[in-house]
């Protein structure tokens, strides 16, 4: 990039960043979710229907208690007193064909925690826990910290 | 009776006074093309998805589900009508198919499934039927359109292309074993291989 | 031993060597951190942050922070389990823009309603909001102040809150926000048993033989009550689900019989079952001629819309909405004959022979019913009718308060009834079920509150709806809003709520402890600690009251509503507030401060901060010095010990995973109104609904009435708004979770396709969305878990992006004074 085309930009970001200032000065706006739309206006473009991701790419868990969200697709997966789709790939008698993970040991758990022959009635509607997730920018930072995060900043004050 | 026939037979076999061979043959052939193009396009008239769904029963049932699945609405508008699926393209089978479907009529005229109780009654017979035929014809009218030969791996998700390149492949399972229930609700599924 | 993994690489290539030396090295680990004062985590309990069902959970924490949760396995609710939100817990106070200073809205250094929000300190926030509070008394008394609280708030919040309000500032403008979701409930048990929330328990899921949903997606909005139907439903296959709805969800996966019905018709099929039982024979006449009164209430009255409104001056009986009449069985069954099957099923659209099949369910005498409703039922402009049509059909076959037959109303706020119903900060209410009304009731709370004689107003203050008109008017000038998002949860947004808060006469504060949509339309904003910031209270639909600790310090500035509540109370000098007479009657407290007289009373301040826990801080005990959270719920529980509304002692409830009350000699009550069960009914009865001096519930005969709007030409669809699994409470909290919002985003319009197509839309396509009062635009959805019939559209309210309130009418049930958000006529073009 040449010098020029450098200052340039610079000045366009300042002047952009000037006009955003002065925005909201005259308009000031505290709620984070409507992302500067005052509260009688509409927002004109509200984001397109989304799929959500389908790459199959496990997901870390904030912590070992979470359930793992789901990494592909589900549209039209039936779960009803018919049938249900994904214990045909997720159940124990379908992972070794499917090589989807199994269920965990805590779904064989009836209300009394004994475990049973199969999965719990009480957890047979997956979606209650388990949800997909379409591939976006969270609208507000969190700052959740996990919990090795802190672990290995104790070991660094040690 | 007999002595009818024969007699008819007789006439039948005669050879024409009136008209030269030339024209007969013309004249016959004529109308084989005119017979068979009828029936083929009552046949063809038969085998769309509007004929389809001018019983309630399909319109009002497996229609509906259809509507909201990758095979009615989808990026590239490429849709599959009932009858790409449901009946065979090649002539032979198709006339089986419509042959066996004449009990559908029968069905219609005595509304074996004319309520939405007595359908789902029967959803898992009839859904029955549909697996078995493709299973049989190693799903030869999902193969029509999707052909294993052309399937980019590198463009479907990874289960997808694990499970097509190896299962799939190898011809252990054809299309209708895992997918089932794609494109209509499915029934009662206890007991169904692959449903355990 | 500790050991950085920049150790252990060394350690591990130190240990290859040497074992290719012939040597071997002591390891500390492998790749996992094993040394248990590292790696273990401080569990405790608390309830759920989200809805009704109160399940509990185990909060793990670490260093200040909360690091995990998960399902309680100990608790009776849930049993381990969690719904996605529950699980997501551990991330709801960590949103980015978490509030951490009071901000006041100022030009040039002083306040100025069109002034930008500045960061202040508590002292100048107080100190103008004191100001405004009391020049408002002054001039205008009273009625020129209001609050609007929450469902969500703890128990001694709430009661602090009625305390400062109705004993403090002397007026009965105080409403819960619980009052857009369980007033209509309130109204029906009212009306019916004379005592409020349900005679059964949870435990009823466990013996039902059939499930009956009126209006209720439990599926997604209570999912762990909806494991426990599930449960019974898959592992006794006998059992059997109906769900009723006005457009099909999620909880018709389950459904054996589902059916979809017109708007506003489950009065006339409430009105048939009845009908039905009576024509079959199925009336239980013993239970009915010894535990039951047939009334008739009035009809034709009105849908609680400004008395202006032409459909106000046009009903009969907008006056006396909730007046009755005895009537014997013979004219209830002569009332209610009119709804045979061909009109229930005209009125309604569902065929009769799936109304034939749910009366059956009711009218059988071996098949346990338990029905459930929630907002279906309550957010209706005849939502206390409703409620009693079900009980009415409970009631005539005997089926309530035994294990399985069970009408359960279910809730929506975490303590809807713990603190808006069982502590009474409705406009009408006092704790345990008493009224402002009623002379008694004010001179027992004024007797428990060392209070002189006509201290508490007899007024009924304004309700939501009405506070937000009066806002509007300039006759409420200040007022204060605390945990509630309601400038986008109250209806008709653009016309009724935003023109009253940015009144030029009015100061608006809002605390919160995320920058809402309200708090964006306030003076001033209070930035406020949250969930186990602070030690609580929640009581769930069951009756069941949950305790927790302060397990983490709230960040920055933020304090509880509690500590804002009590520490603003210092402001006031009782001579400011009450008048010369009342004061007269208690010349020793004229030079006292509020908090003096409200909150050192010598009973909140009763119990020394040496009792608090010593494993947990307790901010607000150690700011005022004593136990105050104790103090507050020992006076409170004072109000209902003795009168079927018994808690326990404080301590026992940090203990126990909840208690439902009537707690009786220290056992809690599970199904009320039964002898043996409950303690409260007399030996010999059988059953007994106490709450009515004679004894029995009634049964009303009401009418199928029309809804406030309905579509037309120009408004062709209806509207119905609602909820989604993922997200809870306006979407203030669940929004900020990055999982929850990827998995539900943005609100979009679930149509059916037919419609889609007949408008011209596409999936995706943007839309307006539009009614005699506003418009949102959004996407149109003609997939997924809604699918809504002809004729009619849902549209989530949870997405601060798209205020859907905007559009709904604000037209309520004119009994509970409850928000119809379920019904107005829209229409919707490309934008």
């Amino acid at each position: 990039m040449n010098k020029l085309s450098r200052l340039s930009l610079f000045a366009l970001i300042a002047a952009g960043s000037l006009l955003l200032s002065l925005q909201a000065h005259t308009e000031e706006q505290v709620a984070t979710l409507r992302k500067g739309t005052e509260l009688n206006k509409e927002n004109p473009k509200p984001a397109p229907l989304q799929n959500p991701s389908n790459k199959d790419i496990k997901r870390a868990r904030s912590y070992p208690m979470q359930p793992p969200t789901i990494p592909h697709k589900t549209d039209n997966y039936q779960t009803n007193l018919n049938a249900n789709k994904c214990l045909s790939c997720h159940s124990r008698s379908r992972v070794e064909e499917s090589q989807a993970p199994m269920i965990s040991v805590t779904h064989f758990m009836n209300r009394d925690g004994n475990f049973l022959a199969d999965v719990s009635p009480r957890r047979y509607f997956c979606k209650q826990c388990h949800v997909t997730q379409v591939e976006r920018k969270a609208l507000v930072k969190n700052d959740f910290k996990d919990v090795n995060e802190m672990l290995k900043k104790d070991r660094k004050a040690h | 009776m007999t002595k009818y026939l024969l007699r008819y037979w007789r006439i039948f076999r005669k050879p024409s006074v009136h008209y030269s061979l030339g024209a007969l043959t013309l004249g016959g052939f004529m109308a084989g093309i005119m017979f068979w193009g009828g029936f083929n396009t009552a046949l063809e008239a038969t085998n769309t998805e509007t004929f389809c769904i001018s019983c309630h029963e399909m319109e009002n049932n497996v229609y509906q589900e259809l509507q909201s699945t990758v095979h009615f609405t989808n990026r590239s508008g490429v849709r599959a009508t009932c009858p790409d699926c449901h009946v065979p393209h090649e002539w032979t089978n198709k006339i089986a198919r419509k042959i066996q479907a004449s009990k559908e009529v029968w069905g219609t005229i005595f509304g074996t499934i004319n309520t939405r109780e007595k359908f789902e009654n029967n959803r898992l017979r009839l859904a029955k039927h549909e697996w078995a035929r493709l299973k049989a014809n190693d799903s030869l009218e999902c193969r029509n359109c999707h052909n294993f030969e052309f399937m980019d791996f590198t463009r479907q998700s990874s289960r997808a292309s694990q499970q097509h390149s190896t299962a799939l492949g190898s011809g252990e399972k054809t299309c209708i074993d895992c997918h089932k229930g794609i494109a209509h609700t499915l029934p009662d599924m206890s007991g169904i291989e692959g449903w355990e | 031993m500790s050991l950085s993994r920049r150790q252990f690489i060394k350690a591990q290539a130190a240990s290859i060597a040497a074992t290719a030396g012939g040597l071997s090295l002591p390891a500390a680990s492998a790749n996992l951190i094993t040394a248990t004062d590292e790696t273990s985590l401080t569990w405790s309990k608390a309830p759920c942050r989200f809805c009704g069902t109160g399940c509990s959970v185990n909060v793990a924490t670490k260093e200040g922070r909360v690091v995990a949760t998960h399902g309680d396995i100990k608790s009776q609710v849930n049993r381990g389990l969690n719904c996605v939100k529950g699980y997501f817990l551990s991330k709801i106070m960590y949103g980015n823009d978490r509030l951490t200073t009071p901000l006041l809205r100022m030009k040039n250094g002083v306040y100025d309603k069109e002034g930008d929000f500045t960061s202040v300190s508590w002292d100048t926030a107080f100190d103008v909001m004191a100001e405004k509070f009391k020049k408002t008394l002054k001039e205008k008394g009273p009625d020129g102040v209001g609050m609007f609280g929450s469902g969500q708030w703890t128990v001694w919040e709430g009661y602090a809150a009625v305390k400062l309000m109705k004993a403090g500032f002397r007026t009965n403008n105080i409403d819960p926000n619980a009052r857009h979701c369980m007033a209509s409930a309130v109204g029906g048990f009212m009306r019916t048993f004379g005592i409020d929330e349900p005679m059964g328990c949870y435990d009823d899921f466990e013996h039902a033989d059939a499930f009956v949903l009126w209006g209720s997606n439990m599926a997604e909005m209570h999912p762990i009550l909806w494991t426990r139907l599930t449960d019974r439903r898959l592992s006794a296959p006998e059992t059997q689900v109906c769900v009723l709805s006005t457009y099909e969800h999620r909880s018709f996966e389950l459904a054996d019989l589902p059916i979809i019905f017109t708007p506003q018709s489950d009065l006339a099929i409430g009105n048939f079952i009845a009908n039905y039982i009576i024509q079959n024979n199925a009336v239980n006449t013993e239970f009915v001629n010894k535990h039951t009164n047939f009334r008739k209430g009035n009809a034709d009255i009105g849908y609680g819309l400004r008395p202006e409104h032409p459909l106000e001056q046009k009903a009969k009986n907008s006056d006396n909405v909730g007046g009755s009449k005895p009537i014997s069985f013979e004219e209830y069954a002569k009332f209610v004959s009119e709804y045979d099957v061909k009109k229930a099923s005209e009125i309604s659209g569902v065929s009769e022979d799936k109304l034939i099949k749910l009366a059956k369910i009711y009218a059988d005498p071996k098949i346990k019913v338990m029905s459930l409703w929630t907002m279906g039922v309550n957010q209706h402009t005849r939502g206390v009718w409703m409620n009693n049509l079900i009980y009415n059909i409970h009631l005539l076959t005997g089926k309530i308060s035994e294990p399985g037959n069970s009408p359960f109303s279910l809730t929506g706020q975490p303590s809807a009834c713990g603190t808006a119903r069982e502590v009474g900060t409705f406009s009408h209410r006092l704790p345990a079920d008493m009224v402002v009304k009623n002379p008694k009731h004010r001179a027992y709370a004024e007797k428990i509150w060392k209070l002189p004689e006509g201290t508490v107003n007899p007024k009924v203050g304004a309700h939501a709806v009405l506070q937000n008109r009066k806002l509007k008017d300039g006759e409420i000038n200040a007022y204060w809003v605390q945990c509630n998002n309601n400038i986008q949860a109250a209806a008709n947004i653009n016309e009724e709520a935003l023109p009253g808060y940015r009144n030029p006469d009015n100061f608006i504060v809002v605390s919160d402890a995320y920058p809402t949509v309200t708090a964006q339309a306030a003076d001033l904003i209070l930035p406020t600690a949250m969930w186990v910031e602070k030690e609580g209270a929640y009581g769930n639909a069951e009756r069941r009251t949950q305790f927790w600790h302060q397990l983490v310090d709230a960040p920055g500035e933020a304090k509880s509503d509690l500590w804002q509540l009590v520490e603003f109370s210092k402001r006031f000098k009782i001579s400011e507030v009450w008048p010369a007479e009342l004061i007269a009657k208690k010349p020793e407290y004229k030079d006292l401060s509020l908090y003096e007289v409200l909150f050192k009373n010598g009973n909140v301040d009763k119990f020394p901060l040496e009792q608090t826990s010593k494993d947990y801080n307790n901010f607000e005990a150690k700011e005022f010095g004593f136990y105050i959270q104790k103090g507050l719920f020992e006076e409170y529980a004072q109000f209902g010990r003795g009168h079927g509304h018994d808690l326990a002692d404080f301590d026992r409830y940090h203990e126990e995973r909840g208690l439902r009350w009537p707690v009786v000699d220290g056992k809690e009550t599970l199904w009320r109104f039964r002898e043996g069960s409950d303690p409260y009914v007399t030996k010999g009865k059988g059953f007994e609904f106490y709450g009515k001096p004679d004894g029995r519930a009634n049964i009303f005969a009401l009418p199928y009435e029309p809804p406030a709007e309905s579509p037309d030409e120009d408004y062709p669809f209806w509207l119905s708004t609602g909820r989604v699994l993922e997200h809870w409470h306006s979407g203030s909290m669940t929004q900020r979770v990055p999982e929850l919002y990827k998995a539900f985003p943005d609100a979009v319009c679930f149509m059916h396709p037919k419609d889609a197509k007949e408008k011209g839309f596409r999936r995706g396509d943007k839309v307006r969305i539009a009614s005699r009062r506003g418009e949102i635009i959004t996407r149109i959805e003609t997939r997924g878990r809604n699918k809504p019939p002809q004729g009619l559209v849902f549209v989530p309210w949870f997405d601060a992006r798209q205020l859907i309130n905007k559009v709904t009418l604000d037209a309520t049930d004119p009994i509970s004074k409850q928000t119809d958000y379920k019904k107005c006529a829209i229409k919707i073009e490309k934008a």
